[in-house]
């Protein structure tokens, strides 16, 4: 209760604040007027007597003052007083606090664009789904791998026992975790959108309703007789419906079936997976349409289902674990050759993927490392040009607190001041980090099938603002609580250089972190920049231009073999006429893909000593010739052998041929692939490439025949392949209008997959490497700079007494070279420690690359040798006379 | 800013206005700085516009209250006196103090003897 009634005594106080004022101004003078009587019975003068009173009775401005702060409630007027008196501050050196501002503006930008990308990924509930709270996610982990290979999705079986006999949850869903593309039947052409396949009571358990119509339900996705519904996304029915009010009822013809449109998705809704944006969804049952894949409902092998379950209330994740934990040992008590070692893991359910989580993290984390110590040099920058202006200030300072200003309140001042630089800096870095993460997202490639939605929310705002306020807390705590420690008394004789050791060395000290960490953040821009370079020289073992591909799948229409040989045959003949093409070829997948397919090999069928794992790619003839791969010896495939599935001919890279017949001709030998009875005959050997990332070593390759129906046309031209891309599509178009082509590009924009770690980290810490050097040197030349002008007086005296202008320039730089070699030394350390956490992402080139180091070590040198040489130089011109007589 | 005056404690300086005001009836802020000042005897000195801090303090916590009136020369004072909520307050104030004192007194003994 006291506090509400001191609250509403300074409520009155504030309604009251003139009158109260003047009554206590009355109390005051009479007061004193009743001490100055007093002094004059005792027989002072008047004079005198006036005097001592005052003294008496202490300083009355400062009460008046303090007797206002008590009756308001944080005395708005003084911080807007401050406020106001900060932006007069700021106007009169607009030029340096511009510099600041931007300084900071870049590093809090940096931090709050990759924040948003952690918020977009990791923090974010999906959009739409109001129960995300009480999800838990579910995988199945075997006990015998470890890392994210041992987590693995749900087979339909799993899935069907888990939702059947779990208490502790309220219900279990199902989806389709890949990407798949699906060809829709509009009027008569073929068009690609993607699907997703949900169980009944998916969008039931996530609280989602339908904008328009319904939305699937239990009964649509029953086993035995699946309705063939869908339910369209908000984006794709205003996207390419129109909007269409009258959709529920009509039909969409998906891979050749006829599914009727019940309802529409809540707009945003886009399910529970980051990077995926479905345009339909239909029931998982219904799953064969798309699949071709008969079996696939009743298979114990086939792990395809992302599995998340509601919890009851008053069940945690603790207790829905313990109980999944039963449930598995239960599967594999009854299904020990399919469940053996195969436990269940909850996750709470985010946007990204339980087991994966570890792994944005982590690269965000390095990422948000990197640009906290850019914001950090930005701030040491900031720090020291406060401290420099502080001691400047001295005397300002000095005067407050003669008048009767507390250390807080100076603090205060100084503090408002730090802070204003800092929110401005903020709502700027906002705006950069808005244009940062649009920049970001240009790098993704165009080929991966992710769309990211990164929005500002206010989650990224509130990260902003507190990265802003400890910003400005951060640079300008210090020199506030140096400015509020003066000393007045010396300050106001006009004692010049006061305190003058100390803020020195503070600044020095501040200074020597601010290369520590330069010197890091230009080591990992260095190593990544470096990796770049690598990456795209490496070559791939295949031409990187002149060449266009697209990805067909007349699989999904449910065409038989012969039909999907006749589309292939009638597509290639087509093809080939087309103006500038030189060479086509089909191949089951590219290199550097998403997609592999491995097996073993050895020299004879059984039990080989020692089995070499290889990759194994399936070419059509010609597709040698046409990436641009050297055939090294022997012969290409024949038509013949790559349709016939037992033609028992292989080719092999010479990375194999090497390991498996060293010093021999391998053409001709036999080799045996894995699972097969017969062994095949070496008929050709052609140079190795890369064939998963562009930093692997040497890796074994089989090229073999027989592709599968989902299959990558090559073309090789003559001249631009950009050109060709829209006649490849419309060729695959008048052969079967039912086809759709998928990621029709140039093989330049296909390499941007492989190329993208390296880009985004080239890229990326690049940018903060020149950021922190720009910083560094701005902030050496400025100390430097200052320190000259605070010794012009010194400087003067020396070279009156006789001091070569030499011999200044030398007492100048050392004072900088000192300072430098010694935060060069700690950088050096902290890279040589900081650097292996870039090592998963470096191509050809070790993470303590001692090239790199010295490298770094000469250009911060001489980066720092120019910021002190210029002010150096000011120094050694300074005239004796001139610095004497301004004393 | 002149010489140095012992310091007073906020809280004690409060306690002291209230037991003033207690003793002697409605007083305006310059008879509370006499009957301070004569009691204390000179050892604690404080600059006198303190009271009237205090004097605030007090008021908004609503333990005292305050009127205008006329001083014995004829001028124009605000008078203070102590409410009933004042009244506990300083029971309870003086019981807390003795408390301390008490014990400070313990302590300083203990120290004398070891």
């Amino acid at each position: 209760m006291r506090w509400l009634r001191l609250w509403a005594a300074k409520a009155t106080g504030l309604l009251k604040g003139k009158r109260l004022d003047s009554e206590f101004e009355a109390e005051i003078e009479s007061h004193l007027h009743l001490l100055t009587e007093r002094y004059l019975r005792q027989g002072m003068s008047s004079a005198e007597a006036a005097t001592a009173a005052r003294r008496q009775f202490g300083n009355v401005a400062l009460l008046q003052q303090k007797q206002r702060a008590q009756w308001s409630f944080v005395s708005p007027a003084e911080w807007w007083g401050d406020t106001r008196f900060g932006l007069r501050m700021m106007r009169k050196k607009s030029r340096s606090n511009a510099a600041v501002v931007l300084a900071l503006a870049l590093g809090i930008g940096m931090n709050v664009a990759v924040f948003s990308f952690v918020n977009a990924l990791l923090l974010r509930p999906p959009a739409g789904v109001s129960a995300m709270g009480s999800l838990l996610e579910i995988w199945l982990h075997s006990r015998t791998s470890t890392g994210v290979q041992s987590y693995l999705p749900f087979t339909y079986p799993d899935y069907a026992y888990y939702r059947d006999q779990s208490r502790a949850l309220e219900g279990v869903l199902a989806f389709d975790g890949d990407g798949a593309p699906t060809i829709w039947n509009r009027s008569g052409e073929g068009q690609v959108i993607q699907r997703q396949l949900v169980s009944g009571n998916y969008f039931p358990l996530l609280g989602v309703h339908a904008t328009l119509g319904r939305v699937i339900s239990t009964g649509d996705d029953q086993p035995a007789s699946p309705h063939p519904v869908v339910v369209l996304s908000h984006s794709f029915w205003q996207r390419e419906l129109a909007s269409d009010p009258g959709i529920v009822g009509r039909t969409l013809v998906l891979n050749g079936a006829a599914f009727s449109v019940i309802g529409v998705a809540p707009p945003g809704f886009a399910g529970l997976l980051v990077g995926i944006a479905p345009d339909f969804w239909v029931p998982l049952t219904s799953q064969a349409q798309f699949t071709h894949d008969k079996e696939r409902l009743t298979n114990r092998n086939a792990y395809w289902l992302i599995v998340a379950g509601r919890m009851r209330t008053g069940v945690d994740a603790r207790k829905a674990q313990a109980e999944m934990h039963v449930l598995a040992h239960q599967r594999e008590l009854n299904y020990p050759d399919s469940n053996k070692n195969l436990d269940a893991i909850v996750y709470p359910a985010t946007l990204v993927p339980g087991p994966y989580r570890g792994y944005v993290s982590a690269f965000t984390g390095l990422l948000l490392a990197v640009f906290a110590l850019v914001l950090a040099t930005a701030c040491t920058n900031a720090a020291s040009l406060l401290l420099a202006r502080a001691t400047g200030r001295a005397r300002e300072m000095a005067i407050r607190s003669a008048l009767g200003a507390g250390r807080a309140r100076l603090i205060r001042q100084m503090l408002v001041e730090s802070l204003l630089l800092s929110a401005i800096a903020g709502m700027a870095g906002v705006m950069l980090a808005w244009w940062f993460a649009r920049l970001l997202l240009e790098l993704k490639p165009a080929s991966l099938p992710v769309t990211i939605e990164v929005p500002l929310d206010w989650r990224v705002l509130l990260f902003a603002l507190l990265v802003s306020l400890t910003t400005g807390i951060v640079f300008g705590l210090v020199p506030a609580l140096r400015s509020a420690a003066v000393n007045a008394a010396p300050v106001l004789k006009e004692e010049t250089q006061s305190g003058g050791l100390r803020k020195s060395r503070l600044r020095s000290l501040l200074l020597i972190g601010e290369i520590a960490a330069c010197v890091v953040l230009l080591a990992g821009a260095t190593l990544c920049v470096r990796s770049l370079m690598h990456a795209n020289s490496i070559d791939p073992g295949f031409d990187t231009q002149h060449i266009a591909v697209t990805t067909l799948d007349p699989g999904t229409l449910g065409y038989s073999p012969e039909k999907v040989d006749a589309f292939y045959r009638r597509l290639m003949g087509r093809v080939l006429a087309l103006p500038g093409v030189t060479a086509a070829s089909y191949v089951n997948h590219l290199p550097l893909g998403t997609s592999r397919e491995a097996t073993s090999v050895g020299r004879h069928v059984g039990h080989d000593p020692d089995p070499l794992l290889v990759n194994v790619f399936r070419v059509e003839p010609g597709y040698f010739s046409a990436m641009g791969t050297t055939l090294l010896s022997g012969r290409d495939f024949t038509q013949q052998e790559s349709d016939s599935p037992d033609a028992g001919v292989v080719i092999v890279n010479d990375v194999l041929a090497r390991k498996l017949w060293p010093g021999q001709n391998p053409v001709g030998k036999r080799i045996a692939l894995g699972g097969e009875k017969a062994t095949s005959e070496v008929i050709g050997v052609v140079k190795s490439g890369k064939y998963r990332t562009l930093g692997e070593g040497p890796v074994g390759v089989v090229f073999r025949g027989t592709l599968p129906p989902a299959r990558t046309l090559v073309l090789r031209t003559s001249g631009d392949a950009r050109p060709l891309l829209e006649e490849v599509r419309r060729t695959v178009q008048v052969v079967d209008p039912m086809m759709a082509a998928t990621g029709t590009q140039t093989i330049e924009e296909y390499m941007a997959l492989p190329l993208f770690p390296a880009r985004t980290t080239g890229l990326l810490l690049g940018a903060s490497g020149i950021l922190a050097v720009t910083l560094t040197a701005i902030g050496l030349f400025a100390v430097i700079a200052y320190v000259v002008s605070q010794r012009t007086h010194e400087i003067g005296v020396r070279m009156a007494l006789g001091a070569r202008p030499t011999d200044v320039l030398k007492i100048v730089m050392r004072q900088g070279m000192v300072v430098t070699s010694i935060g060069l030394c700690i950088g050096l350390a902290a890279a040589f420690g900081a650097a292996r956490l870039l090592a998963p992402l470096l191509y050809g080139i070790g993470a303590n690359d001692p090239a790199t180091l010295v490298g770094v070590a000469v250009g911060v040198t001489a980066v720092a040798m120019l910021a002190c040489y210029v002010p150096a130089r000011r120094a050694m011109r300074v005239d004796p006379a001139v610095a004497l007589r301004c004393e | 800013m002149g010489e140095k005056k012992s310091d007073v404690l906020q809280g004690t300086l409060d306690l002291m206005v209230l037991k003033t005001l207690h003793a002697m009836g409605p007083l305006h802020g310059f008879g509370i700085a006499r009957r301070i000042e004569q009691l204390s005897k000179d050892v604690l000195q404080l600059n006198e516009g303190t009271v009237y801090t205090s004097l605030l303090r007090l008021q908004q916590q609503g333990w005292i209250g305050s009127r205008w009136g006329t001083s014995e020369n004829n001028r124009k004072a605000r008078f203070y006196s102590i409410t009933r909520q004042g009244k506990k307050q300083l029971e309870l104030e003086t019981e807390n103090w003795e408390r301390i004192a008490a014990v400070i007194g313990r302590v300083l003994r203990l120290e004398r003897q070891g």
